[in-house]
């Protein structure tokens, strides 16, 4: 069972470097923070601990509920119909994310990595989810879709903060989901500012800052 | 209980400061407002830190606050500059209104983020968590980068976007190290909360399982290093130091890098301690390559705010390489440099805003006779920029020195003729820019005057420091010092 869902993740972030539109973007990283709400609940379930419950809840309405509503409405006021641009093909960027899988998996296998007893099917994916996230960051061409890839590679942190010790101490959870928040606050802002500046998400535009 | 009262209130203060000048229309009122808070800040903070230098450090909130002589030193330099930069954002804002590049309305969002920015220094510099230290860290990248992107222009959104980009990314990995250090210690104490305190980890460093520690150890210094604008992770710096407003890179340059280096130098002092010394070298390097890195950039530049930021490039670059060296001497450099390197880097821009308003331009080919059309501002600029590169009698010749000195009697030969090759590069080719821009004859249609005196008499508490720490390092400062460096070398000599 953890395997199918820990392959569910997995699919959404590749997933996330095959759309075309930008605005598809947005139902696939619900879909991915959803999954996530999924391992911390069922790891409540097999282990009891209360903040794990905590965490699953939290993940829910954070990040599977107003981060995508924050994008959404910012993509909304840019254009929804914007497709995205990538530095490399389709299926360039198809081959690299699974040659990142599979280094992946081969590191945390290699690393003798602790784990928790209901944690451990979720961790190679938890790091392939970090490789992975900074690849849609390098590979996308849009500045939306950087703070997607980023939001990927927190994706990943949390997994493996869960699958190595059922999660960080429930203070520091706290504070990571509120940086979350205001990090994708602060992503959408800054989108529409340069948006409207630049007439476009293109980061190739910026690069008048050098030496 | 009094001194719990008083970490609430340093912590509040800002908050307070920032929400009131946000709401309040009338802008005179308002930057009036903000520099009471900053002087009320300054008051607390000082309070605060004499009870953690002449007493004990101060605990409280269930080991949630832990303020010892690193974070007293730190909180320190916060209000300080912080107060200074406060005093000259009024000139500084008033002036972009009356030359209408930004609206009065944009000047309260300004002071509204100023202040926010400030009060989340100094929660980094006073949690006791390692967990929440990383999240206060990464709220100064959040609160900051809507700074860098102040003026809306497509420069500076490029920067703040880069620099919140690259710094969040940064950091992630720095939580990856975190959740390793948590991990090298679960055994030891259990999962609680207590478990990240940094007093907890400190006292039971040689228990921790080493792999992980070093493990822990690189992606933290990573992670910070890319926030403390330690090469190759400092692409972000030059960007968001020159496109930011001028008090906000003074802010940036001058406690915001130390910030980081905090960050990196808490988890360095437990790491070092449960690795019997391995840490340092790669402290050693990362400090070496950040001052190479500079040379080459200060060289080819062109904007003043620019090259400002490179050197502090090389600065952060300087005080790694002293906490690297290690001993007491080694600290007491580095630790006397972070104090040095905040001051003179702040003045700097300060003055460098200064020349930029007057100027109408940043790039240094345009600007010329600053010493006649600026008389203050401009020999402070003359006398900020000496003491950055190091020429005696000023006060980061005293610092660099003892780093030297340090590095010498440790046996890191290469390393130091290495730092000092560098800085003798650095020095030719800062000083080169600097000459020009100050003599030379000034373009005819400028008048000679001040920006504002809010803004001239800004410059004049830093300059203070840099001249007498120069001359004369008082006793008592000494003792500080020697104290922030035994925390530096985890409590134990």
């Amino acid at each position: 069972m953890e395997q199918w869902i820990a392959m569910l993740l997995l699919v959404s972030a590749i997933w996330l470097l095959q759309i075309r539109k930008i605005s598809d973007s947005v139902p696939i990283l619900a879909f991915q923070s959803f999954i996530l709400a999924l391992t911390a609940g069922a790891m409540w379930y097999q282990t009891k601990l209360s903040h794990l419950l905590i965490a699953a809840l939290l993940t829910l309405i954070v990040k599977a509920i107003i981060i995508p509503a924050i994008l959404h409405y910012t993509i909304k006021k840019i254009d929804v119909h914007r497709r995205v641009e990538r530095v490399t093909s389709k299926y360039t960027s198809l081959l690299i994310s699974i040659i990142l899988s599979v280094a992946g998996f081969y590191v945390t296998s290699r690393l003798h990595l602790p784990s928790t007893k209901f944690g451990a099917p979720y961790l190679p994916v938890s790091i392939t989810l970090v490789f992975l996230g900074t690849f849609i960051m390098i590979d996308h061409k849009k500045a939306l879709m950087q703070g997607i890839g980023l939001i990927t590679i927190e994706n990943g942190l949390f997994l493996v903060a869960q699958s190595i010790s059922y999660g960080m101490p429930m203070m520091v959870e706290l504070g990571i989901f509120f940086d979350m928040l205001v990090t994708v606050v602060i992503i959408g802002i800054l989108s529409l500012r340069i948006h409207s500046t630049f007439e476009s998400l293109n980061i190739v535009n910026m690069r008048s800052l050098k030496g | 209980m009094i001194k719990m009262e008083e970490v609430s209130l340093l912590l509040i203060v800002p908050l307070i400061t920032a929400v009131l000048c946000w709401q309040i229309k009338n802008h005179r009122i308002g930057e009036k407002l903000q520099i009471i808070g900053a002087v009320l800040n300054v008051f607390i903070g000082l309070s605060i830190a004499r009870n953690v230098f002449f007493d004990a450090p101060v605990t409280g909130w269930h080991h949630f606050i832990y303020i010892d002589a690193l974070s007293a030193f730190n909180v320190v330099l916060i209000v300080i500059i912080g107060f200074v930069a406060s005093l000259y954002s009024v000139g500084y804002m008033r002036h972009e209104v009356a030359e209408r590049i930004i609206s009065e309305e944009k000047v309260r969002h300004y002071y509204l983020w100023f202040h926010l920015f400030i009060g989340t220094m100094l929660a980094v510099s006073v949690v006791n968590n390692i967990g929440l230290l990383w999240v206060g860290i990464e709220l100064t990248t959040l609160v900051s980068a809507l700074l860098v992107a102040f003026y809306r222009k497509g420069t500076s959104l490029e920067a703040a976007w880069k620099y919140l980009i690259m710094g969040s990314v940064g950091i992630a990995f720095a939580l990856l190290g975190i959740i390793f250090l948590y991990l090298s210690g679960v055994d030891l104490f259990g999962e609680s909360a207590e478990s990240l305190n940094w007093t907890v980890l400190n006292r039971a460093a040689g228990q921790l399982n080493p792999q992980w520690t070093l493990i822990a150890f690189i992606f933290v210094l990573v992670g910070f290093g890319t926030k403390a604008g330690l090469a190759p992770m400092h692409f972000w710096l030059p960007d968001a130091h020159s496109q930011a407003p001028s008090p906000v890179s003074a802010v940036l340059s001058g406690v915001l890098l130390n910030t980081a280096l905090y960050g990196i130098f808490r988890i360095y002092t437990i790491v070092n301690a449960a690795l019997d010394g391995k840490a340092a070298p790669y402290l050693i390097f990362f400090g070496l390559f950040s001052i190479a890195i500079t040379v080459t950039f200060m060289l080819v530049q062109h904007d003043v705010k620019r090259m400002l930021a490179y050197s502090s490039v090389e600065h952060m670059g300087i005080i790694t390489l002293g906490v690297g060296i290690g001993g007491a001497l080694g600290l007491y450099g580095a630790v006397l440099h972070m104090f040095n390197h905040s001051m003179a880097k702040s003045l700097l821009f300060f003055a460098a805003g200064n020349i930029n308003q007057k100027y109408h331009s940043k790039r240094m080919e345009r600007i010329s006779g600053v010493l006649k059309t600026m008389p203050v501002t401009g020999s402070i600029f003359l006398i900020a920029a000496f003491a950055i590169t190091g020429t005696p009698p000023l006060s980061i010749f005293v610092s660099e020195f003892t780093i030297m000195t340090a590095g010498f009697q440790s046996g890191h030969l290469v390393a130091i003729v290495l730092f000092l090759l560098f800085i003798v590069l650095i020095f030719s080719g800062m000083t080169y820019y600097v000459v020009r821009m100050a003599f030379g004859e000034a373009p005819a249609k400028l008048e000679k005057k001040e920006i504002d005196r809010w803004s001239t008499a800004a410059l004049f508490i830093p300059l203070l420091a840099v001249v007498i720490f120069g001359l004369y390092v008082p006793p008592f400062f000494q003792e500080i010092i020697k104290q922030v460096a035994f925390v530096l070398q985890g409590g134990k000599s």
